[in-house]
């Protein structure tokens, strides 16, 4: 037994450990939507948990005096894994923003799906020929580049 | 998965191919693995090569299934990691000359009741909670109906697609957000929510609107669209929830209003034909009073015919 085998084991129990393993295992064919959608998802939870550090770390002013502030941007401020950190951030902040407006457009305001048709063999449905997937695409071409700047100006500037 | 390889049936599957079931029963409680071997044929699907296992290897295998066509959505199960139809699906579309094993596993997000056979009341009571059926105000109307509701053709093909579900749960088993709320009503539901709602022949949608319009209703989807890519009948239920929730949205703010059509005219009452009159008769010389009382027997090559006087009658 495998170890995709051991984790298809707990497929079917209801809880916390199936919602976490569903979005992984499940392969359709032309499907980017649901990889923007973990890639979304990770993104998002990634962004949060950096916004909760950065609040405790940009208070330490009110917490410890404007002392402890230089201090700290002494030590870290220049930091290798600082940058580096900074740098994931960037492109997570990116492909959620642009993948966030794509959504927005989708989701909210119901634009960019498609119209209902009548299905003909080879069927696609109509939500995956519309401009949605060809906003994810550009979401997809314009992330590397983006994040690329981004990393030229965290790094060099 | 809508059939994705439509010349696959006529490739020639691998001779021998293993199937792994996964496989569970409520009185061991436990998981596990099970390996057939299968000889194959071109043209069969997963469906008939299960069949051939438990008629030959293992009586003990359980699945659900019914008309091996693709109509009544039975035998959806988990088929190499996506949610097919087994009775859709070629064993040459799932395996290869290079690996020909093919794992199959109940649906996620169903409760299992044995092997590969999933529990649908779940599913089957989101269902019925969008109220899948036309609603009238005038309930003796709709009971005693006068005449047949109009449906223009633009408005048809409005809601067809979304008329051609199955209730097969592919969808909801591919749903990533099934898998962490289990309250949440669905692709399937929502879909024929939406159906009913845009339907000019349904008078009640507010109903309906006040149930997807939740906490586990069209707002939880995050547009994963792997509903839409597994779907076997060209029902798009992704394209379905976004369109719902613009509907919604429209319907707080005040701005949606519903199209309803009246029932049609009723028709003029049927009235039996006049017979016609005598001289009207095409074929001259024939007195349909008397062939009425005394048939006319004709002799064609040694054989006695009876003349029908109505054939002359309907002439």
């Amino acid at each position: 037994m495998g170890l995709t085998d051991r984790v298809r084991q707990y497929r079917n129990l209801p809880g916390f450990l199936q919602a976490s393993l569903n979005p992984w295992l499940i392969k359709a064919r032309n499907n980017p939507e649901r990889l923007a959608f973990v890639l979304h998802r990770v993104t998002g939870f990634t962004v949060l948990l950096y916004l909760f550090l950065h609040i405790i770390v940009t208070n330490t002013p009110a917490r410890a005096g404007w002392e402890a502030w230089d201090s700290l941007m002494e030590a870290f401020g220049a930091a290798l894994f600082n940058k580096v950190g900074e740098f994931i951030i960037a492109g997570f902040v990116i492909f959620h923003g642009m993948n966030g407006i794509r959504l927005l457009l989708t989701e909210f305001f119901g634009v960019c799906i498609g119209k209902p048709e009548k299905p003909k063999p080879p069927y696609i449905p109509p939500s995956f020929k519309a401009c949605q997937r060809r906003l994810l695409y550009l979401v997809f071409a314009l992330w590397p580049i983006l994040w690329a700047i981004a990393g030229y100006i965290i790094f060099k500037g | 998965m809508a059939i994705a390889d439509l010349k696959a049936a006529t490739r020639i599957p691998p001779k021998l191919v293993t199937i792994r079931v996964k496989r569970w029963s409520p009185t061991k409680g436990k998981v596990e693995w099970r390996e057939y071997q299968v000889e194959t044929y071109r043209g069969m699907t997963v469906l008939e090569a299960l069949l051939k296992v438990k008629a030959e290897k293992d009586h003990t295998l359980s699945m659900r299934y019914s008309c091996r066509m693709g109509v009544c959505g039975s035998c959806g199960m988990v088929i190499n990691g996506v949610p097919r139809l087994a009775c859709q699906t070629q064993i040459a579309e799932v395996a290869s000359e290079s690996n020909p094993v093919i794992t199959i596993e109940p649906l996620y997000n169903h409760p299992v009741i044995r092997d590969l056979a999933t529990d649908f009341n779940p599913f089957f009571g989101k269902h019925a909670s969008v109220k899948p059926y036309l609603i009238r105000k005038d309930i003796e109307e709709r009971e005693g109906p006068t005449g047949e509701y109009i449906l223009k053709p633009e408005e048809l093909e409005n809601i067809y697609q979304f008329s051609l579900c199955i209730s097969c749960g592919l969808c909801y088993s591919a749903c990533p957000v099934a898998a962490s709320d289990p309250e949440y009503l669905g692709p399937q539901a929502l879909a024929q929510a939406l159906r009913f709602i845009i339907d000019p022949r349904d008078e009640d949608p507010n109903t309906r609107i006040a149930v997807v319009d939740s906490e586990h209703g069209c707002h939880r989807c995050h547009y994963a669209a792997t509903c839409s890519a597994v779907c076997p009948k060209a029902v798009d239920p992704a394209m379905a929830i976004q369109m719902l929730r613009s509907i919604v949205f429209r319907h707080r703010l005040g701005f949606w209003r519903k199209r309803t059509s009246k029932p049609a005219e009723k028709p003029k009452e049927w009235q039996p034909k006049k017979p016609m009159p005598p001289e009207a008769q095409t074929i001259p010389g024939v007195d349909l009073e008397q062939m009425e009382k005394e048939p006319v027997i004709v002799e064609v090559d040694g054989i006695k015919v009876e003349i029908d006087y109505k054939f002359y009658k309907i002439r």
